[in-house]
């Protein structure tokens, strides 16, 4: 089983993930990508399913602002990745295990980044701190 | 429609803690609507307690469904013939449905999901508000149909009080308008100011839930 899980518009995403293919990259092993119609067809649910079947982290990738084809997929993918994080603290799931970015299918430099800082560790959460 | 919201995770985990058999049982009518019991919420209740739930016990098993009025029991029978393979019913509907499986399946366990807040309308999409308090008597035609005792902070059926300033309710001037406003305002868009100086006498409360609890008998369709 695949630790990261990547969710990735088709628009977007996933051709810029073609273009950095072409280039001799290659996906780490720890991560599966999902090609998403639209990210305005990205659900909450898909992202609770994922952590239920035991994916560690989910990354969502959705078109810039103004770029959507279905002009509000963006705002909504956002939202509902928002809501995912809401609701996976509430059982105990770090919120930042969840993450969205916006991409163009020319970014492909950029995802290249993205995905790198993807498979790292969470950075340790900062302590509360103590009331004196 | 009946309004209700989720309760914290954090609170049904702790009451499901015993059991490793769950059922969630949506319902498909007012709480859908208010998109917090229905078939989508079930699914997302159920998904983050199999997640909770599966951390200490993996064996935990969390099935989910809905059904389309919890509150009739003519349409919960359909789950009778599987309530055996449970050891709970977490019950996504609101306090009216909760019961009526309780009363219904009277050898099972029935745990509500939801808080069940009032009954009201949508204002937008994620917004409800409150809109009648079901007092069994219904004054709205004496108020230009904006009713005081849901809408008003002090439910005062003789207003405004000394805290109506710009049309806002002191209470929360941000989210709540004045309800007296309103009442006047309509006055005058009915042409019927003159009914605004009418003093009503005090409201005769037996007729609300402080006269216990009530019952609809109709022998004609009975």
């Amino acid at each position: 089983m695949k630790p990261y899980l990547v969710l990735g518009c088709d628009r977007s995403a996933s051709r810029a993930l073609a273009d950095l293919c072409r280039t001799g990259y290659v996906l780490p092993d720890e991560v599966e990508y999902r090609t998403l119609p639209c990210s305005g067809s990205l659900d909450v649910l898909y992202i609770l399913r994922a952590f239920e079947q035991g994916f560690e982290r989910v990354l969502v990738l959705s078109c810039n602002d103004d770029a959507c084809r279905s002009l509000d997929g963006s705002r909504r993918a956002a939202q509902r990745s928002a809501r995912a994080r809401t609701l996976l603290s509430e059982v105990g799931v770090n919120p930042r295990c969840v993450s969205f970015r916006q991409i163009s299918p020319t970014m492909a430099a950029d995802l290249c980044i993205w995905l790198d800082e993807f498979v790292q560790p969470l950075p340790a959460e900062a302590e509360p701190e103590k009331a004196e | 429609m009946i309004v209700a919201e989720r309760k914290p995770i954090a609170e049904l985990t702790s009451r499901l803690a015993p059991y490793r058999r769950i059922l969630v049982v949506g319902c498909n009518t007012c709480v859908a609507v208010c998109s917090a019991g229905g078939a989508k919420e079930v699914a997302v209740t159920s998904a983050l307690l199999r997640i909770a739930l599966g951390r200490e016990h993996p064996e935990t098993r969390v099935d989910e469904t809905c059904v389309e009025r919890q509150c009739e029991v003519e349409m919960n029978a359909e789950l009778a013939p599987s309530l055996g393979n449970y050891e709970v019913i977490l019950s996504m509907a609101c306090g009216v449905g909760v019961q009526t499986l309780a009363e219904q399946f009277n050898t099972a366990v029935v745990i509500p999901a939801l808080n069940t807040k009032f009954m009201g309308r949508p204002e937008g999409l994620g917004e409800w508000s409150e809109r009648c308090a079901g007092c069994g008597n219904c004054v709205l035609e004496r108020y230009a149909g904006v009713c005081p005792i849901t809408r008003c902070s002090k439910n005062l059926l003789n207003g405004p009080c000394g805290g109506s300033a710009n049309g806002r309710c002191e209470v929360d001037p941000e989210r709540l308008p004045c309800a007296w406003q309103l009442i006047y305002d309509r006055w005058v868009a009915l042409g019927q100011l003159d009914r605004y100086l009418t003093n009503e006498p005090a409201k005769d409360w037996s007729s609300s839930l402080h006269g216990g609890p009530r019952r609809i008998q109709r022998e004609d369709i009975r």
